[in-house]
């Protein structure tokens, strides 16, 4: 294994995290002065006037509406929805991503046969989409798990075989010498290193998920949180938009508190969380 | 080989796992278990589709065995073409659209009214309005003016147009720009626009910052126009006619229902919008009769022809059931 300490840092595109942040004991007492802040400006800015109450609430307003939102049934069917759209969405990419990467990343005719069409398809936005998925299911869930499956699949697709072309040959060719069959190498020697990769791909895919989930629903209309903010929009009540989008970012520093653990704790063996170890 | 296989077994598997997902088709037309027929309507979350939701609340529907899902999603540049794919039985949608989409051979009709103005431009749900501090006082001062509709080539800009013209001025220079109807107060309010045709709720919320009235524009363009109705499929007119004649049928006992009873009308509201309820007491309604007035139909299409929105002599003989 010593041939694992010798290559470069796996994980180019892992999270680096900055040296500060690993010293600095004070990170949530930051995080926090930093999100009071924003509430104090958001709060004063309105009732200054600069901008008009009217159609920009004090945050004040726009919390109590939240809080008053949050013990009905609705607005937790609401947000299970979302959950649900992106769970599904996002668990379907990582699947399909984990196996189709595999397979084309350890067949190095198949994946440059292949390239040229990842390229082509890649940067077609999920939102371009919305058209054909509105057309195929109507408003139903499917509509929007075709918009977060295909966003997310490439994040995580792409990572995965970065980290596939990523292992060390000599570790490769060791495996090999010690006698270690196809599956064991996989286990042993390409999992272990693309796994970094993949849980960045999973991380930035979690946070796309998400928006696209809320996106389906405010333009094609399935239910969920994006449908409840078209909805109070077409009512008119303002504080009410503000709630749901204030809803959908707590939702999002959730998911990324949850998904940032889960990397820590599936890592926790390797340098860039292990952190004591200097490459 | 075995390399190539397994690689052809995973892509199999994981192209299998994304279709599974996509699998099992839409539109099934079978009976659900206590013997209705199931029927999906889209219409968008606002006042004017308040009979309908009425109807379903007071049973118009299933008395004639139709078990409605209300489909809250999109405006009309979704449900046009999911009424087309079979996606939607019904959906509502502004007249306007529905002679442009016929005329581009979409196989839709008409078979419910959905709301008619009420004619008078002081009460009706409709309206042309210029900010606080606007000098424009009549239509026929917007000369060169930048007003806000809600989407181009279609009834804003035809019936802007139109009030213009009847207040004896010229609509060419109008400079029309698209904004959503809950941005429009705002954006009145912030001198972004000269002019904006408003519907309620946003109306009553721009006439309360102060928004002046200058024009009915759907009164000036027929004082019996029904602004906008309930369209299916002609392939459903086919495939089911009975379906749709039930359906016309429970619209029209919906609608009467709605003129005979503006509290309940009002107070549904409260079930699938998020609007102030302090806001109900003011909002203007359009009217919910059953009938369709032809001629006011036939003086909409010759505008949109004048306009060039659609070509001149549009087939209106089946666009109504």
């Amino acid at each position: 294994m010593t041939a694992t300490l010798q290559r470069p840092q796996p994980g180019r595109f892992a999270p680096r995290r900055p040296v500060l942040s690993r010293s600095a004991p004070n990170r949530p007492l930051l995080g926090s002065l930093g999100i009071i802040g924003l509430l104090a400006l958001w709060e004063i800015a309105p009732r200054l006037g600069a901008v008009p109450e009217r159609y920009f609430p004090p945050v004040s307003e726009v919390l109590t509406t939240l809080a008053q939102r949050a013990t009905t049934a609705p607005f937790w069917e609401a947000i299970g929805h979302t959950l649900y759209g992106w769970a599904l969405g996002l668990a379907i990419a990582l699947a399909a991503a984990i196996l189709i990467g595999f397979a084309l990343g350890a067949t190095p005719r198949l994946r440059a046969f292949t390239t040229s069409t990842v390229d082509f398809l890649r940067p077609i936005p999920s939102v371009a989409l919305i058209p054909l998925a509105v057309l195929m299911y109507g408003t139903d869930i499917r509509s929007t798990l075709l918009l977060v499956v295909y966003a997310c699949f490439w994040l995580i697709y792409i990572q995965v075989l970065y980290g596939v072309a990523d292992v060390d040959p000599v570790a490769e060719q060791t495996a090999r010498s010690y006698g270690l069959g196809r599956l064991a190498r996989i286990r042993y020697v390409v999992w272990p290193t693309t796994l970094p990769y993949l849980m960045t791909g999973l991380r930035l895919a979690a946070a796309v998920g998400l928006i696209l989930s809320i996106t389906a629903q405010l333009i094609i209309g399935s239910p969920g949180i994006g449908a409840q903010i078209t909805n109070a929009q077409q009512g008119g009540a303002v504080a009410l938009v503000y709630a749901w989008i204030v809803a959908t970012g707590i939702l999002g520093v959730v998911i990324n508190i949850g998904v940032r653990a889960l990397e820590r704790r599936v890592l926790r063996w390797h340098t860039s969380v292990r952190g004591e170890v200097a490459v | 080989m075995t390399a190539t296989k397994t690689t052809l077994g995973v892509l199999a598997a994981g192209a299998a796992l994304t279709l599974t997902a996509t699998a099992c088709g839409s539109g099934d037309t079978a009976a659900s278990e206590d013997g209705l027929t199931p029927v999906s309507v889209g219409v968008l979350p606002i006042t004017a589709v308040a009979p309908l939701y009425l109807g379903v609340e007071q049973g118009f529907f299933s008395e004639r065995g139709l078990d409605v899902t209300i489909e809250t999603g999109g405006g009309g540049a979704t449900t046009v073409p999911r009424v087309v794919s079979g996606e939607l039985d019904f959906a509502f949608g502004n007249l306007a659209s529905l002679i442009i989409a016929r005329e581009q051979g979409l196989p839709l009709t008409v078979v419910a009214n959905g709301m008619t103005t009420t004619g008078d431009a002081d009460t009706d749900y409709s309206a042309l309005v210029v900010p606080a501090d606007s000098d424009v006082t009549d239509p026929a001062d917007l000369d060169g003016a930048t007003v806000a509709i809600d989407n181009l080539n279609n009834i804003g800009d035809t019936s802007v147009r139109n009030s213009v013209r009847v207040a004896g001025g010229d609509p060419t220079d109008l400079d029309f720009i698209e904004l959503a109807f809950p941005d429009m107060p705002g954006a009145l309010d912030n001198g972004q626009v000269d002019a904006a045709w408003v519907v309620e709720p946003f109306l009553t919320v721009a006439l309360q910052q102060g928004a002046t009235q200058i024009a009915g524009n759907f009164v000036d363009l027929h004082p019996e126009l029904s602004i906008a109705t309930y369209f299916t499929s002609d392939e459903l007119i086919a495939q089911d006619p009975d379906t749709v004649d039930a359906f016309t049928e429970a619209m029209n006992e919906s609608l009467a229902y709605a003129e005979d009873n503006p509290e309940e009308t009002t107070q549904i509201l409260t079930a699938y919008t998020e609007i102030d309820p302090d806001l109900f007491d003011q909002l203007r309604w359009p009217r919910f009769p059953a009938r369709i007035d032809t001629e006011a139909v036939q003086t909409l299409a010759e505008l949109m022809a004048a306009d060039g929105i659609i070509d001149a002599d549009p087939d209106l003989e089946t666009l109504i059931r």
